[in-house]
């Protein structure tokens, strides 16, 4: 259970690092949501067999994280949790496409293969981008932004409150866990005849706490607009940010860096 | 002031948890609203504030009627304190949870600062003002919570068994907090040794209905009527068990 633990110490230490007062913390969070969504648009938009164009975009999230001052430890071990999804969604091409893209010394390295790291770096990179996002600006100022440009309020609010509460059901998830094993020394976790109850449980439990929450906010004005994190106007340093940052994206979307520094070897 | 009128509720599953209740509060009284479990004192809150739904009857806050339009008013007037303070509080810092409210009230951050300020002072726990709440001790999250409520200035605050799972200083503390408010004042529980030192009138609920309603001596003395709601006097008010004195 130290793991759940860990987990949850990890949702709010990003919380606690988006309080930090570094030069990209202090930018205009508008500025932030929009370079990061272009710059996953941009890393989503690469040809399934161009790895090459693609690594080049590591430079956005260790320059950022370098900036930031954010630790890599705790993003890399919530990056973890979604490699996995990809892994599988990607390992299918590797039998599917065995077509010869080139050889490696020995190696024959196939179309397959080739996407198949595409899109595990398209994972890391774009869940990297968001993670990012998070530790440098709080969230009622991201959900400030997302309804300034006009995502319909009812997302939005789905995603704040879904943030909110995962750290709700792993705290739910550890009780109950706990609860069981103390009644079942020998078990070396949930038997495979008391998930179903377990699962359940767990759901109906989550959704008590996550009512009460809700209520507790609502209770205190919380109406889902988040008006109180209405940032200062955009200043000139954060347009020369974005401006420079989206046209070196777009450059680098573009212009295959690797093939051209290649070239001169 | 607080007037419930004939007020009914009902569960969804259509089991009655509020019958025919009709009360006056008034301003500025320190209410002790006791009851076996399930007898609906936290139904009432929630009916208060309108998470939920009135049946029938209803309810008037300062002359305001608690109704789907008028939710932002009765919440802005009335604040509630949670049993469980983890269901309240879920910033990542003290500040930023009892700054939760005004903030929702659109104060500027100079007046929230003074909100917050002032709340904390009050309750003595300026200290924390940094910590994370996760990993504060449960007495220190009551309090919490409390100023949390209190940030928002309402005239009238509902709490919800302040007292339970406390340890004993714990308990002293939130208690002491309590008496210094100055505001209306409704406390659900069962800890009845505290509604004798900080209440000055009890409502009995049983069943749904009010039982009784009196002064804290006419009720909290009757061991009759307290062992009819499966309720029983204050400890210190029984005998002794060792010497029976």
């Amino acid at each position: 259970m130290s793991a759940l633990t860990d987990s949850m110490n990890t949702i709010h230490s990003l919380e606690e690092m988006a309080e930090a007062k570094t030069i990209i913390h202090r930018l205009h969070p508008m500025v932030k949501l929009v370079t990061t969504f272009l710059y996953i648009i941009l890393v989503v938009s690469f040809d399934p067999y161009n790895v090459t164009g693609l690594v080049v975009f590591l430079f956005y999230p260790v320059i950022l994280m370098a900036l930031a001052e954010i630790p890599y430890k705790p993003l890399l071990k919530r990056l973890l949790v979604a490699l996995p999804f990809s892994f599988f969604a990607g390992i299918s091409n590797i039998f599917y496409n065995q077509n010869l893209a080139f050889m490696l010394g020995n190696i024959p390295i196939t179309y397959g293969v080739i996407s198949f790291f595409s899109i595990m770096i398209k994972t890391v990179f774009t869940v990297m981008g968001v993670l990012i996002l998070i530790a440098t600006t709080p969230l009622p100022q991201i959900s400030y932004q997302l309804l300034a440009i006009k995502v319909p309020k009812i997302i939005v609010e789905q995603i704040m409150l879904t943030y909110r509460y995962i750290s709700v059901l792993l705290e739910q998830v550890s009780n109950m866990y706990t609860a069981y094993i103390l009644r079942a020394p020998d078990a070396k976790g949930i038997k495979m005849k008391d998930m179903g109850i377990f699962f359940g449980q767990l759901l109906l439990k989550s959704f008590d706490r996550a009512e009460n929450i809700y209520f507790a906010m609502k209770c205190r004005g919380y109406d889902g607009h988040y008006l109180y994190a209405k940032p200062d106007p955009i200043k000139k340093s954060d347009w020369i940010f974005m401006l420079s940052t989206c046209a070196m994206l777009i450059l680098l979307r573009f212009f295959n860096l690797s093939q051209f520094i290649g070239s001169f070897l | 002031m607080i007037q419930f009128k004939d007020l009914s509720y009902s569960y969804p599953d259509g089991h009655a948890a509020i019958k025919k209740v009709n009360l006056e509060i008034k301003d500025g009284e320190s209410i002790a609203l006791v009851g076996a479990n399930g007898a609906g004192k936290s139904s009432l809150f929630k009916l208060i504030v309108g998470i939920s739904d009135i049946g029938e009857g209803s309810i008037e806050v300062d002359g305001i009627p608690v109704e789907k339009k008028t939710l932002k008013d009765i919440r802005r007037n009335v604040g509630m304190v949670f049993q469980n303070p983890d269901d309240q509080l879920f910033m990542t810092k003290v500040y930023d949870d009892v700054a939760f409210g005004p903030r929702n009230e659109l104060l500027s951050e100079g007046e929230v600062e003074t909100r917050v300020n002032q709340a904390l002072e009050v309750l003595g726990i300026t200290h924390l003002k940094d910590r994370m709440p996760h990993r504060l001790s449960g007495g220190e999250k009551r309090i919490i919570a409390i100023a949390s409520v209190l940030s928002m200035e309402p005239n009238i605050i509902l709490f919800d068994e302040p007292t339970s799972f406390l340890d004993p200083k714990a308990r002293r503390n939130v208690m002491e907090t309590l008496g210094k408010l100055e505001m209306t004042k409704i406390i659900a529980t069962h800890d009845l040794d505290m509604a004798l030192d900080i209440c000055d009138r009890v409502i009995v609920l049983h069943h749904g209905s009010v039982f009784a309603d009196g002064s804290v001596k006419e009720i909290l003395l009757n061991e009759e009527l307290l062992l009819n709601c499966h309720l029983e006097l204050p400890l210190c008010m029984q005998r002794c068990k060792t010497c029976n004195a």
